[in-house]
């Protein structure tokens, strides 16, 4: 006889699995989004101490003696021009690839489960982009003559070359992060208003809600105008995120060099930065999930779950480009990519090229597959952790490895990192301090789009099985 | 003329809040005079309100223009005021303009809608305003404004149909 649990248990189970089935009254989750935000422990101030100090050091400190001493500290010299500057511009420009992907493409789609991380993930799109702009002004060196690249009329008749990839590069990336920071602070509106709502008067912070929330009530006319908004933004902010990577792509694509005078290095750069853009944010899911009062409410299994599923697609997506990327090159048959195709391969950093494979598609493959692994947060983060050790890889490969081959071999020589290594970790750690500093401030859930959600959804029966029923309620 | 009198009723769900517009209607209150103010967007038809206006999407429009125009600047008359001369290169050349012009264009649109909603909301608003804070923990409110001789029948009307409370809105700083 078939074994049939009573309909209750089932809908039970279902409420406990869903965030979405599982209502909560709003004041309520006001309350634990504002107590996560309030309660820190001894341990958040000493990370947070630990990487101020490394910011202090390995950010500002080193960069100051680069500029006092010029960029003869750092590692890049012929053949490699380019090394780990360009490396992080690239690696933090994909990780915030990710914040558009979860908050527009899965809007847009209407993906319900993206609700409690929208923010989460678009926080991570600006932080990003804030360390690829701190990387590429590190690269140019004389970083306070940066506003040359602006179009300013100036008596000495210089000009940016808009026909020139770089030219692209800042138009892209200033675009994608000024419209990302207006589309992270749009639906943040309405939960800066509830924290003014819940901050007591004569505090710092409720002068700080105050004035964020710009006198937001929540009236017809306010939410109408930000729901356009949204979704314009939700639509138009896709094809600029696709653009930027491309764009960055193009940097090394529209160089006839070996290596990098690909067609397809434009999609390739693009999932490639989903890839890491999504490993990031299940890495950060699971550590606000982990370390914050609260969350376990908001951010659940079937949240790691869905976002799995997305980085297993993601990941054989990668493959797909990398291997059209290798063949087509390797078939070509000309002689110096052949010869960097198997400096990469067996080169003293073939390593590296073995632990970009194993760590972006062999590992996710083998675990992401199965629905309980998928969904254990500790296993994902270490997925997303590895994915991104393997996206760093990628563009290590491609950048300072790739340029060590030319067609000059006179001038071959293997790129010795310098002073780079530390900035890097500093752009690092001023990434998770500022998102930790960001935790505190604004509330990491939008409440107002879980509850929209928990509106819309309901259990109904068909026959004897219960089943989740989504209504449209825009 | 006498000045309008300004109640703030309270409901705790749409469900009464959609029966209380349908009612004050019929009592001779105007849409106009109704303001429904809410912790999350309840659409119009939702609660039987008549549709919003918004600029938003117009204001897009006319910054994609402007960005687009700027692009066109940027892309082919710039080049003939400061001149770099490489050889063998088109000076304007089209498929590296595209890429300036969609930038330019996707910039103008979306900074014009951000614009576009403290334009329409008329934000940033510090001025005092009628408000209760039960709105953010998920109340609706409906903001009437009424002749005071008409204050008392709404507001027992209000109640009657499931109100938490009715009172006169006083406006204040959020």
């Amino acid at each position: 006889m078939a074994d049939h649990k009573p309909h209750t248990s089932h809908e039970e189970h279902l409420r406990e699995q869903h965030l979405m089935l599982d209502p909560m009254p709003r004041g309520k989750m006001n309350e634990m989004v504002m107590e996560s935000m309030h309660t820190t422990s001894w341990k958040f101030w000493l990370v947070f101490g630990l990487l101020s100090a490394l910011v202090a050091y390995a950010l500002f400190y080193k960069w100051g003696v680069m500029i006092l001493e010029g960029l003869g500290v750092a590692g890049v010299n012929r053949p490699s021009y380019w090394g780990i500057f360009l490396v992080n511009t690239v690696f933090w420009i994909g990780i915030s690839h990710a914040g558009t992907f979860i908050s527009a493409i899965l809007r847009v789609f209407k993906a319900e489960f993206r609700r409690p991380f929208t923010r989460a993930a678009e926080l991570m799109t600006t932080f990003g982009l804030i360390q690829a702009g701190f990387s590429i002004f590190m690269h140019m060196g004389r970083v306070w003559l940066s506003y040359w690249l602006m179009p300013i009329p100036n008596e000495r008749q210089l000009w940016p070359n808009f026909h020139s990839p770089l030219s692209w590069d800042l138009l892209a990336i200033t675009t994608y992060l000024l419209s990302s920071t207006m589309y992270l602070f749009l639906p943040l509106i309405p939960d800066l208003a509830m924290a003014r709502d819940r901050t007591p008067d004569g505090t710092w912070q409720k002068v700080f809600y105050r004035v964020l929330a710009l006198g937001f009530r929540g009236t017809e006319g306010e939410w109408t105008h930000l729901r356009n908004a949204l979704n314009i933004f939700a639509f138009a902010i896709i094809p600029v995120m696709f653009s930027v990577h491309t764009i960055v792509s193009w940097d090394f694509a529209m160089a006839t060099r070996p290596g990098w005078n690909s067609t397809i290095f434009g999609p390739y750069f693009v999932i490639g930065a989903l890839h890491s853009g999504m490993g990031a944010v299940v890495m950060v899911l699971a550590v606000v999930r982990g370390t914050m009062k609260n969350m376990k409410y908001f951010i659940r299994p079937e949240h790691f779950e869905a976002i799995g599923k997305l980085m297993l697609i993601i990941s054989m997506s990668w493959a797909y480009f990398f291997f059209n990327d290798y063949i087509v090159q390797w078939y070509g048959g000309d002689k110096w990519t052949k010869e960097l195709l198997h400096w990469h391969e067996a080169g003293p950093m073939g390593w590296m090229w073995f632990g970009m494979l194993i760590c972006n598609v062999a590992i996710p493959w083998a675990i992401l597959w199965n629905k309980k692994w998928r969904s254990t947060p500790w296993l994902i983060f270490i997925v997303g952790l590895l994915i991104n050790v393997g996206m760093w890889f990628e563009r290590y490969i491609i950048v300072p490895i790739s340029l060590t081959i030319n067609r000059m071999p006179f001038t071959w020589r293997l790129y010795q990192p310098g002073i780079e290594v530390w900035l890097g970790i500093g752009t690092l750690a001023f990434f998770i301090l500022l998102y930790m500093a960001a935790s505190r401030l604004i509330p990491l859930i939008p409440v107002w789009e879980v509850q929209e959600g928990q509106m819309a959804h309901s259990l109904r029966k068909y026959g004897r099985e219960t089943v989740v029923t989504v209504s449209e309620l825009e | 003329m006498a000045e309008e009198k300004a109640l703030l009723a309270v409901f705790s769900d749409i469900d009464p809040a959609a029966d209380a517009i349908e009612q004050l209607r019929i009592l001779g209150v105007h849409d106009d005079c109704m303001n429904v103010i809410s912790g999350i967007p309840v659409t119009e038809a939702m609660l039987g309100r008549p549709s919003q206006w918004t600029n938003v999407p117009r204001l897009a429009l006319g910054g994609a223009i402007a960005g687009f125009l700027v692009g066109l600047f940027l892309a082919f008359i710039t080049p003939n005021m400061y001149t770099i001369m490489v050889g063998g290169q088109p000076f304007t050349p089209v498929p590296p303009a595209v890429i300036v012009l969609f930038e330019m264009t996707m910039l103008g649109m979306l900074i014009s809608t951000f614009v576009g909603v403290f334009l329409d909301s008329l934000f940033p608003n510090y001025r005092p305003m009628h408000y209760v804070p039960e709105i953010s923990d998920g109340k609706i409110a409906i903001l009437i404004e009424c002749p005071p001789p008409d204050a008392q029948k709404i507001t027992d009307v209000l109640k009657k149909l499931g109100a938490e409370s009715v009172k006169e809105a006083e406006a204040q700083h959020l």
